[in-house]
């Protein structure tokens, strides 16, 4: 009877073992549906348009351009959901497999929400690419991990945009190669506008006044995506650098009015509470459906809108002010894995970050060089890019900093607080407060 | 030798057959496990996952947790999301198993299409249940408005109390059906005989279910609930696509506050004591299970 237990309680450990495994394998398959439901819907956008090339960038670049040599493989990961952009990304690397023998780059996409979970566990496994495409904000922590190669003085990155280059800078070092550049800015529906009589706002009292006059029982005044995440976070920031608080210092009259905003915007109803489940593409689609008059977002939207929505007439201004203009410094870096293929990897690099090519890609993303002398004729002065531009001047990155993570998630949490009426403005300060003293002292 | 022969006796061939088993669960789940438990006894960040030295700060993790009132909401969020669930499932699963133990035209065929909500990826689910939920555009909020049971949009999945109730209605409709199923399945096994001396002694409806089904089924039930009890306290692609622990938290579970302990803020070893939080609480669940089992066997 003894060995009967035994035996059973074996058999139940085993279950519920292989149970809370199995929640492991449960994520990995989901992630893999989750893949091949991007790439259905990508293959369904394809078919519906003549000009998409078969191919997507995922690991098929170049493989018809094979060179018949020994070439060495550079692998590059990268997020980019949108079609547009991993077509123009495997354009380019087409470009480059055909023009010379000794590399043969492949390019393979892992999700956004996956992407820096599969870095850590590359880390981990010793199973990373030779290229990493990342969002700015991470670099600083993946260089604290020590998977980064050091590129000071491999590359050449005075012309760059000061900011863009501290994103991928740390203790002096560089450590990447900046990709493009984007900010954020305030898109407005022209024709609501005209239709309420209002004037482009420009400080927050006006951004209130015209919000209301054109929030009606189908459209919202206003929209930014407040999610909790570093997505949202990117949306607030702006708002929050405008009093003249910091990311780290938020307890203070300056947070406190930047939260307040938020909450009010709420609370007079033009801005929707389901502002917290939107991403950024979802905002543009309210926006574009015509259900919301305003909002922020990013260049890299443009290119979709346009092909979506030609008809609407829209444009595009500064973020209005509290105290000063502010944006956010948004985009991505190159970073070179050390123990790859470095030499391939900065070959690579030194070819897609060429005039020409840059010029090709910011126009298919949408984005703007992260090199200032061509970022400064890059678009004609009536672009809807062009006020980008201007709001580049006011644009600051996040961190860099490799406990940015933390810092991150307690911004996001406190107007997560106060939109969902959970905390007062003042509480959520203090809270968040708390939380970044823990992580920044 | 001796030894060797005494293996390959009748009563000991048993275990041979076994251990092929046992060596894949060493291996694949064995190894894990015994890693995570070791991860969460370190202090593992982004800092010192590749390189540089693991320190060992034992429970220093474990007593941070505590302390934590993020973890403290998604451990009782996660016990609370699991016994309403599990009443919920278990009571419309065992009536419909009930009810399709009747012999009528098409009950097979209705029961088999039950099965649909099992079936379904739960990503598929979630994202479903997400827009049946939304404030503006959701179909239950246009139901009740049209009913004229609410006048305004009830905020489902941006108040913190009710994204939790739109969880379980997800997931009780996910549930139903394995309810169901094991249940009726269980039902198949009670000898006819039984109900029919009953009904000759005269017991009615009532007594025959509470004499005869639901001591034949005890076995039956307690399975169900072990194993509902697991599947449902392990959730995690539901949540991540339906709330994603928001708004503000308040619907974090275990394995979603794990995750984004682990790959969102690179606090692996914080991350894998929550994983073995959850661990140890489903073990317990199922050394319980084998006590209840093996009782029955032992009389």
């Amino acid at each position: 009877m003894k060995r009967k237990k035994i035996t059973a309680l074996l058999a139940v450990f085993a279950m519920t073992v292989s149970l809370a495994a199995g929640c492991g394998n449960a994520e990995k398959a989901g992630t893999v549906a989750d893949n091949a439901a991007a790439d259905n819907a990508e293959s369904s956008v394809e078919s519906n348009s003549d000009e998409a090339p078969e191919e997507t960038g995922q690991e098929t670049a170049g493989e018809e351009n094979a060179p018949s040599g020994e070439a060495q493989a550079v692998t590059i990961w990268y997020y980019w959901e949108t079609e547009g952009h991993q077509v123009a990304l495997d354009q380019v690397i087409q470009d480059y497999n055909g023009s010379q023998d000794s590399y043969e780059v492949t390019a393979k996409y892992v999700p956004f929400a996956d992407f820096k979970k599969q870095l850590s566990i590359g880390a981990s496994a010793d199973e990373l690419p030779d290229i990493a495409i990342l969002d700015s904000p991470d670099h600083a922590s993946y260089v604290e991990m020590g998977i980064f190669e050091d590129l000071t003085g491999k590359f050449d990155v005075g012309s760059y945009y000061e900011g863009t280059v501290n994103s991928c800078t740390v203790d002096g070092k560089l450590y990447g190669v900046p990709f493009g550049v984007n900010c954020l800015a305030l898109y407005y529906n022209e024709d609501m506008l005209n239709e309420a009589g209002c004037s482009v706002p420009t400080t927050w009292e006006e951004l209130m006044t015209t919000a209301k006059a054109l929030t009606t029982d189908s459209v919202t005044g206003l929209a930014l995506c407040s999610v909790q995440n570093e997505e949202g976070t990117f949306n607030f920031v702006p708002w929050l650098w405008s009093t003249g608080a910091t990311s780290y210092d938020i307890n203070n009259e300056n947070g406190i009015r930047a939260l307040s905003f938020i909450q009010s915007l709420i609370e007079e109803e033009v801005m929707s509470k389901e502002c917290i489940n939107w991403t950024q593409g979802d905002v543009m689609n309210q926006f574009i459906s015509g259900n919301v008059a305003m909002m922020e977002n990013g260049p890299w939207q443009i290119p979709t809108m346009q092909q979506e929505a030609p008809d609407l007439n829209w444009k595009v201004t500064l973020i209005p002010k509290d105290s000063e203009y502010s944006s956010v410094l948004g985009g991505e870096n190159y970073a070179v894995i050390n123990g790859g293929n470095v030499e391939g990897a900065l070959d690579f690099l030194n070819y897609a970050t060429s005039e020409e090519k840059v010029k090709f890609l910011m126009d298919k993303f949408g984005y703007i060089s992260a090199d200032k002398s061509i970022a400064e004729n890059q678009f004609e002065a009536d672009s809807p890019y062009q006020p980008f531009v201007e709001e580049l001047n006011y644009a600051m990155p996040r961190g860099p900093l490799a406990e940015w993570p933390g810092v991150s998630d307690a911004i996001s949490l406190a107007f997560n607080q106060v939109i969902t009426g959970t905390a007062t403005p003042e509480d959520a300060a203090a809270e968040a407060q708390a939380t970044i003293d823990g992580i920044v002292k | 030798m001796k030894k060797i022969k005494n293996m390959f006796r009748y009563e000991n061939v048993g275990i041979l057959f076994v251990f092929p088993a046992f060596l894949y669960m060493l291996v694949f789940v064995g190894y894990p496990i015994i890693r995570n438990i070791i991860l969460s006894f370190q202090d593992v960040g982004a800092g010192n996952l590749v390189r540089g030295t693991k320190n060992f700060i034992l429970f220093e993790n474990y007593a941070e947790l505590f302390g934590d009132s993020v973890f403290r909401i998604s451990l009782f969020n996660t016990l609370k999301y699991t016994v309403l669930c599990l009443i919920f499932q278990f009571m419309i699963g065992f009536m419909l198993a009930l009810f399709f133990n009747q012999r009528f035209t098409l009950a097979k065929p209705v029961r088999g299409i039950l099965l649909v909500p099992w079936m379904i990826p739960v990503t598929v689910t979630a994202l479903m249940f997400k827009l049946l939920f939304a404030t503006d555009i959701g179909v239950i909020n246009y139901i009740l408005r049209s009913l004229h049971l609410i006048q305004k949009n009830i905020e489902w999945l941006t108040t913190p109390g009710t994204a939790m109730f739109a969880l379980i209605c997800a997931n009780v409709w996910i549930g139903i059906p394995f309810n169901m199923i094991l249940i009726s399945t269980g039902l198949t096994t009670i000898p006819k005989e039984l109900y029919e001396s009953a009904s000759i002694d005269g017991a009615n409806k009532v007594q025959t279910f509470f004499n005869i089904t639901l001591p034949l089924l005890k076995p039956t039930i307690e399975s169900v609930l072990i194993l509902g009890f697991i599947y449902t306290f392990k959730v995690y692609d539901l949540v991540y696509v339906m709330t994603s622990g928001g708004p503000v938290n308040s619907t974090h579970m275990l394995s979603t506050y794990s995750y984004k302990l682990s790959f969102e803020m690179f606090k692996y070893s914080k991350g894998s004591a929550v994983a073995n939080v959850l661990l140890a609480i489903l073990l317990v669940v199922g050394i319980f299970y084998i006590k209840i089992t093996t009782q029955g066997e032992e009389e």
